[in-house]
């Protein structure tokens, strides 16, 4: 009898141990899948789900807040997801966020993501849509990587035209990597620049320098850009040496007048310079001049030899003398 | 009840017709079995006794096993995962392969040899030593004492054992996963229960007794019909074993249909 007793309560301990396994694997799976929190229920509309199922997580933030309940099918190709939302985390999931598709990990599960929806509007509530954005699609992915993949074809094949181009020798390229004479004169291109740069240095210094003397106190032009009286002067002059342009050229307005004048031969130093008849006409008159000149002097001459007027030039002669 | 044919009496043949007869016998034994358990005496002390036996005497080779089970079956699986960089889904992989199907199977299969064997023995040995027509002789119901005590016991002590199995395995599994990934205690249970739904946890009770149940009935109608002295006995056990596995396989497949189908729902 006692031994009875032994093995009721053996094996009592035993399935109550076995009902405690259950027991705690059911209220701890029921916790991580919220089972047993109170939830509401969201709607969201997808073209394509791509393989999405109920049981499959829903996530906010990065956190799991529920489950999707059903799938149905909507409208004519569309599909309506049905979601369970537990009620705590209801007030931080705004009625303008949208749901989409996505998936735990790179190969993981289909979960859906809410997301979005701006802090200052009203919470969602049971039986609300939220608005689907549509996940990327992987065809599309795979056409837009196959574009790519021809291009990466097409560049590579023009490198390798190129690098060849290159290898021979062809270009500025080709030349650069096995001219030796070019490189040579790259060499002393580099040189005089290396020396341009060190006189521009140089320079540089020379100028800080310059600037320095000109803004040292005292001199030319810190007195030109500081003092205002030497400034007032200088206007001063300026307007002098305006003043006297304006005169010089009313100068050289006469001049040109003059000069325009002496063109004409309506006056007489334009007759003289410009009428070659009268140029003529003087001429013979001085050559008659000469001609006369010269036989004045002979009638003159011969006039001393005349008994009349030889006594007048004796005295005169005398008197020369005398006055020596 | 119908006896083993001859050549006069075959309607189809001899094997064709010895393979119907053995059917129609199982038939009548199950349905005896669920008329049986309705009705008093109820033996409570034998189907405790039995309960001993069959969960608390199996719970060490059990636990042996579903510890063995879950370290080889994580360090199996570990290549093929780590080849993907995927090795923190061994939690999930393995709570999913130990709750929907290894736990059932392994727990089944080893009862299936240690009590589907130990039955078809018991009992074989007491109906060629004819004990079973002594108790029929003393007014005692010798299938409600035997039989009905025994089904009950391992439809109600298998479901247990794979509790105990799951948890022993899982925490086999962590017990490797912890010393290979340094994961703790707490992620790897949080990774387990995030694998599996109750689904899985209800679709793996049901089919245990179910699993429990094929294994009582089997033992009990082997050894309930076993003839030819010690010899039968033997075969008895034998059949008993191999009937029973056969027959859980079987459950294990319809079981996975049945599933799925609540799954897609």
């Amino acid at each position: 009898m006692r031994n009875d007793n032994k093995k009721s309560v053996t094996v009592g301990i035993f399935v109550l141990i076995g009902i405690i396994i259950l027991v705690t694997g059911i209220l701890t799976l029921g916790a991580q899948q919220k089972a047993f929190v109170s939830s509401i229920r969201v709607f969201s509309v997808f073209d394509d789900v791509g393989g999405l199922q109920p049981g499959n997580n829903v996530w906010f933030s990065g956190v799991k807040i529920g489950t999707v309940k059903k799938i149905n099918f909507y409208g004519e190709s569309q599909v309506e997801i049905e979601m369970n939302i537990e009620s705590s985390s209801k007030e931080y999931i705004k009625k303008n966020s949208k749901a989409t598709i996505s998936s735990d990990g790179l190969i993981g599960n289909k979960i859906i993501v809410i997301y979005g929806g701006s802090g200052q509007g009203p919470s969602i509530e049971e039986g609300d849509r939220l608005d689907a954005e549509m996940p990327l699609d992987t065809d599309k992915m795979m056409e837009t990587l196959q574009v790519n993949n021809n291009n990466l074809v097409s560049i590579t094949e023009d490198l390798k035209v190129l690098t060849h181009k290159i290898a021979s020798g062809e270009g500025i390229v080709g030349a650069v990597l096995t001219d030796s004479l070019l490189v040579q004169n790259f060499k002393q291109i580099m040189v005089n620049l290396e020396r341009t740069a060190a006189n521009s240095t140089r320079m540089t210094a020379e100028l800080a320098d310059f600037s320095r003397q000109l803004n040292q106190k005292g001199g030319l032009i810190d007195e030109l850009l500081t003092d205002t009286t030497v400034f007032a002067s200088l206007k001063s002059t300026v307007l002098d040496l305006e003043a006297t342009g304006r005169q010089v050229n009313d100068v050289s307005e006469n001049f040109k007048s003059v000069s325009e004048n002496l063109q004409d031969s309506d006056n007489a130093l334009g007759m003289l310079l410009n009428d070659e008849q009268f140029a003529a006409y003087l001429k013979n008159t001085m050559v008659n001049l000469d001609t006369g000149t010269v036989r004045l002097n002979e009638t003159l001459e011969a006039l001393r030899y005349n008994w009349l007027f030889r006594g007048s030039f004796r005295k005169m002669e005398k008197a020369k003398d005398k006055a020596e | 009840m119908s006896g083993e044919p001859t050549n006069k009496d075959k309607v189809i043949s001899k094997r064709i017709d010895r393979f119907f007869i053995g059917l129609e016998r199982a038939y009548d034994f199950v349905k005896r079995f669920f008329k049986e358990v309705w009705f008093p005496p109820y033996e409570f002390k034998e189907v405790i006794r039995q309960c001993y036996q069959i969960g608390y005497n199996s719970l060490p080779l059990i636990s042996l096993t579903g510890f063995i089970v879950g370290v080889v079956f994580t360090n199996q699986s570990r290549p093929s995962l780590s080849e993907f960089g995927a090795t923190s889904w061994l939690p999930a992989l393995i709570s999913i392969a130990v709750v929907r199907a290894m736990g059932p199977l392994v727990t089944a299969l080893i009862a299936a040899g240690k009590v589907g064997s130990s039955i078809g023995a018991e009992i074989g040995s007491m109906k060629v030593t004819e004990q079973i027509d002594a108790m029929e002789v003393s007014a005692t119901n010798p299938f409600k004492f035997l039989v009905v005590t025994r089904v009950l016991a391992s439809t109600f002590m298998i479901p247990v054992l794979v509790l105990y199995t799951d948890f022993v395995a899982l925490l086999g599994a962590f017990v490797n996963v912890h010393f290979n990934e340094l994961v703790s205690l707490s992620t790897f249970f949080v990774q387990v229960f995030d694998a599996i739904s109750f689904l899985d946890i209800t679709s793996s009770m049901v089919k245990s007794l179910f699993f429990g149940f094929t294994i009582g009935i089997v033992g009990c109608y082997k050894g309930y019909n076993s003839t030819k002295g010690t010899e039968g006995v033997g075969k008895a056990a034998n059949s008993a074993v191999v009937m029973a596995m056969f027959l859980i396989f079987i459950e294990e497949l319809l079981s996975l249909q049945v599933t799925n189908f609540f799954r897609q729902l």
